[in-house]
């Protein structure tokens, strides 16, 4: 992987390295998951909050180096299918981390709005914005980690249940390429 | 393993691009540089690479030819200038956050030694890369065609020393010769991947082939040069010359280097993997000699105002080496992931084998005509690798001159020349200016070269 990432990074640099261009990397971070961690089941339990997280997933970069990030944009889709319960809002949040062992530092990348749900329907949703610049150094490592968190509140008396579908996620990197 | 990687980079855009300034525009004298880089004098590749101007009278004064040209280097004051503490300079140091390659590389193609005056324009783009689980894709853009699609790298075949004595026309000497040859050329993957934005794919060889040979030794040989018709004014001459080569020692290695992807491009145990293999064949100095036979011809044609000439050198120079050892070597590291022996060998493949080598074929033709105070001019030089056409001409008026000129490049691309001069007795000041695309583009930059002629 490292001689990968060098080999990727090289090549940036040089091309890069001839003008004033960025280099752009975009990561499908969906492609990353695998199949049944695309979905986050969530209960919320009456006239309360939780937070329901999917597992961690891996994602490989090419790593950057000492590449000074500039921005990092995400755009994806998903669709909460509630099946019962509510009125209540469903958000979604994005973590990353460089270190899954408990006690490690974790960064929350991104907020989305919460969507008012209620009853068994289908709210599909878009996940656009561009992510805090705190996680920017986390991508000039080799390895990331993401985990996607559904986030309930639950303003009724009966329990608000259902799942979020996470249907594509990618991220756009740009970034000044620097090796050395 | 960053370093030799970097390294393994900038060497290959510098051989890549040192090909054309190599065998192009390594001149210090202004008048040339005015004329395109064709070359009028004695002092030219006419006599190197021309057996029958040995014997064609030198006539200086007929072209105006210089008996010493100084060159000023402008460009040097330029450099010193613009990077007046070399090596504090960031740009020069790999460890400086503000190290930049291309500068590096651009210095070293395009030396210093004229004045810049038109930079060369450099891509500016953007690089986009598309990541995936197991894909991976590169766009560069306009910085994609100076990917080279074809066999780069650098070759020589020179004479270093030519000692020998002459009567009526019959040399015999000793000459030395040195051949080099640096080839590199992208495999169809990894250019596929760079230049045409293909995609990454699973378990698939990236590398870059290479071949690269350096054998030297010396040749007693026996050479006339002689006018066998008309007189010093107009007259027809031949030369002649054949070598005994005797080799003292070559090296010579085939083989390629890259990496090879695994089950998937960005997950699995081991995503790549660094290979390399190689067949090398050399026969060292205190080896049986190498042996050979070959030859050069040349005429020339002088009447009047018109000269022509056509020179061929080292022709049927095969060398066979008689005592020469062979190894391959192979490489693979499995161990960049963490996972698996490094695998790595070296072991002889035959011992005191026969081999042969050849020396590149190299011609000239020229053609000069002049008339009154205007001289002008055109060659056509081939060294093995490449060819190089020159086209100019040089037009006096009173203490001053004017010149021009065209060439086309190793690269196939028309470069121009123009400049002046100003001669006051025997003491001349030329300027001529050229354009090039010897850095890391395909735009043109023109320098302006300056010297001082002494007549």
């Amino acid at each position: 992987m490292r001689a990968l990432g060098l080999g990727v990074t090289v090549l940036a640099a040089i091309a890069v390295g001839c003008g004033g261009g960025h280099a752009i990397f975009n990561v499908d971070v969906y492609s990353f998951m695998a199949p049944k961690d695309d979905t986050v089941p969530y209960i919320v339990p009456p006239l309360s909050g939780v937070s329901v997280a999917s597992p961690w997933q891996k994602i490989s970069l090419p790593g950057a180096g000492s590449s000074l990030v500039d921005s990092i944009v995400i755009l994806g889709t998903d669709s909460i299918h509630n099946a019962s319960g509510g009125p209540g809002t469903i958000g979604l949040q994005l973590v990353m981390t460089a270190d899954t062992t408990p006690g490690a530092p974790r960064d929350t990348a991104l907020t989305v709005v919460p969507k008012p749900v209620s009853g068994a329907q289908t709210v599909p949703d878009t996940v656009r914005g561009r992510l805090r610049p705190g996680v920017d150094t986390l991508f000039t490592k080799s390895t990331i980690w993401a985990q996607v968190i559904a986030q309930g509140n639950n303003s009724s008396a009966t329990a608000l249940q259902g799942k979020m579908v996470l249907q594509s996620l990618t991220l756009t990197v740009v970034l000044t390429a620097k090796i050395f | 393993m960053r370093t030799s990687v970097v390294g393994f980079g900038l060497v290959a855009l510098v051989l890549g691009y040192a090909a054309p300034a190599s065998a192009q525009w390594v001149v210090t004298d202004a008048r040339r540089v005015g004329l395109g880089g064709l070359s009028l004098g004695r002092s030219s590749g006419l006599v190197r690479y021309n057996p029958a101007y040995r014997a064609v009278p030198a006539e200086a004064d007929r072209r105006g030819q210089p008996k010493v040209t100084i060159p000023i280097p402008l460009g040097i004051i330029q450099f010193l200038h613009d990077h007046p503490h070399l090596s504090h300079d960031p740009a020069f140091n790999p460890d400086s956050s503000g190290f930049n390659p291309v500068l590096v590389v651009n210095t070293f193609l395009n030396l210093p030694l004229f004045l810049e005056v038109k930079q060369a324009p450099t891509p500016t783009n953007d690089v986009v890369f598309g990541i995936g689980r197991d894909s991976l894709r590169v766009n560069l853009g306009q910085a994609a065609q100076i990917v080279p699609q074809d066999q780069f790298g650098i070759s020589g075949s020179s004479r270093p020393l030519d000692p020998g004595i002459e009567i009526k026309g019959v040399r015999i000497g000793v000459m030395g010769w040195l051949h080099d040859e640096v080839q590199l050329q992208l495999g169809d993957t990894l250019l596929g991947f760079l230049a045409d934005s293909q995609p990454a794919r699973p378990r698939t060889t990236y590398n870059v082939l290479a071949h690269a040979i350096v054998q030297g030794g010396f040749a007693p040989t026996i050479s006339y040069a002689g006018r066998i018709a008309g007189d010093t004014a107009s007259g027809f001459y031949v030369g002649g010359a054949v070598h005994y080569y005797l080799g003292v020692g070559y090296f010579r290695s085939d083989g390629s280097a890259g990496f090879v992807t695994g089950d998937s491009i960005f997950t699995g145990p081991n995503p790549v993997t660094p290979d390399g293999r190689t067949l090398t064949q050399y026969s060292k100095p205190g080896n049986a000699l190498g042996h050979g036979v070959g030859g050069d011809v040349g005429v020339a044609w002088v009447s009047g105002p018109l000269e022509l000439g056509l020179g061929v050198n080292d022709i049927g120079a095969t060398i066979t080496w008689s005592d020469t050892r062979q190894d391959s070597a192979f490489y693979r590291d499995s161990t960049v992931a963490k996972n698996g022996p490094t695998v790595s060998y070296s072991r002889p493949v035959g011992m005191h084998v026969e081999t042969q080598t050849k020396l590149p074929v190299t011609y000239i033709a020229n053609l000069a005509y002049t008339v009154g105070k205007t001289v002008l001019g055109a060659d056509i030089l081939h060294t093995g690798v490449g060819t190089v056409v020159h086209v100019g001409g040089e037009q006096r008026l009173g203490v001053f001159a004017v010149r021009g000129g065209i060439a086309r490049d190793q690269r196939k691309r028309l470069e121009f020349g123009w400049g002046g001069g100003l001669r006051f007795g025997g003491l001349g000041l030329d300027v001529g200016f050229w354009t090039h695309t010897n850095s890391l583009s395909n735009a043109r930059a023109i320098t302006m070269a300056t010297s001082l002629s002494i007549y």
